[in-house]
């Protein structure tokens, strides 16, 4: 069966953070990071704005994620020091365990994983040039559950988790995160399982980095636009510089969903950026 | 010297409630079981997250020693991942 449904989502805390309380708590502790950011931060009434954008942006994400009725999610986002840690960081990870758990704030987390699929993603890239790391444990994170939390709400369907490092250098090309999500799609064409992909992250900020609260939109503007213009496979051809100059990291996540989509335009891309830390951004591609 | 240690710390202290606590009530015991330099002591004494990421602490790991400060022990952030 095909890849039935591929969907790209910002995983930043502040979506999932209620305005008011909990926004303005979380945020302290980056405006003493970031205090340029502080002058800028948004009211109650923009927060509960980009609250009910992001909430529309992925209501259009579930809805095509629900009528592709997939048998598994596979979740590309990347680690942050929650799985792993300077003794060990993979470049690609494919997560082999039974289930899979997590938290975030109050709300809790805990879904099956596919490892069948997961382990024959894991067999494909080693007789073709990629090995993977994987293991037999992970804990969710932001990274993951943010987007899960308004897209799969409801344990219906597996999920894999699968990471790229996008953090801690050095961290992998365009290109070959292009190419892993080319590996993804043929292992996918292969299965009996009707499979959808998500990459979460981005877009562009700066946490941990001396730029934190710069947001780069035009760069973010530019990406969406080569989505929606079905070009994918160019940005395969970026440097990783132009990337991090960007803040955009993270999309290397999306560069996954990339490769397994190939040049297929984006029917649906929504972008608000929070003013003080992240460019959400958000894609759906009909399959 | 690898600032492999000073990572560890700042690791521990968001993912290890145990060694929270301890480093709560004691930071100088604590950081003294990590094989630290006294320049990294110091800046992570002084919780300044800038001058940690300048001794190669990661940037978002230099964040963590905040949750020292009064002002931040009970954020919301450490109630995330």
């Amino acid at each position: 069966m095909p890849l039935v449904a591929a969907l790209a989502a910002s995983h930043a805390p502040n979506i999932l953070l209620e305005p008011g309380a909990e926004w303005e708590d979380f945020m302290k502790l980056h405006y003493r990071m970031a205090p340029q950011a502080a002058s800028s931060k948004p009211s109650l009434e923009t927060q509960q704005r980009l609250r009910q954008e992001a909430e529309k942006a992925f209501a259009v994400l579930r809805s095509d994620l629900e009528k592709s009725m997939p048998d598994v999610l596979v979740v590309v986002a990347n680690d942050q020091f929650v799985n792993f840690f300077f003794n060990h960081i993979p470049t690609f990870f494919v997560t082999l365990a039974d289930e899979v758990k997590g938290q975030f704030t109050r709300h809790r987390f805990h879904y099956r994983n596919h490892k069948e699929l997961g382990r024959a993603i894991l067999k494909a890239g080693l007789e073709k040039g990629i090995d993977f790391s994987y293991g037999e444990h992970i804990e969710l994170q932001h990274t993951q559950v943010v987007p899960l939390y308004f897209l799969l709400p409801e344990p219906k369907i597996p999920i894999l988790p699968i990471y790229v490092n996008t953090w801690v250098e050095p961290i992998p090309t365009p290109r070959r995160c292009y190419r892993v999500g080319e590996l993804i799609r043929e292992v996918a064409d292969q299965r009996k399982e009707r499979v959808a992909i998500l990459a979460t992250g981005g877009l562009s900020h700066f946490p941990g980095s001396p730029r934190i609260g710069e947001i780069d939109t035009q760069f973010d503007h530019k990406l969406l636009e080569i989505l929606r213009e079905g070009k994918g496979s160019e940005l395969a051809g970026y440097s990783l510089e132009q990337l991090l100059q960007a803040g955009d990291s993270e999309f290397l996540n999306w560069m996954v969903v990339l490769g397994a989509v190939g040049d297929a335009r984006a029917a649906s891309t929504f972008y608000m950026p929070d003013h003080v830390a992240t460019g959400w951004g958000f894609a759906s591609w009909k399959i | 010297m690898s600032s492999y240690h000073l990572n560890r710390f700042l690791f521990d202290l968001k993912m290890n409630e145990q060694i929270y606590q301890r480093a709560l009530s004691n930071l100088k015991d604590e950081i003294s079981q990590y094989d630290l330099t006294p320049e990294e002591q110091g800046a992570l004494a002084a919780g300044d997250p800038r001058r940690l990421r300048q001794l190669g602490a990661h940037g978002m790991l230099s964040l963590y020693i905040m949750r020292l400060n009064p002002e931040f022990r009970t954020n919301i952030y450490w109630s995330q991942k």
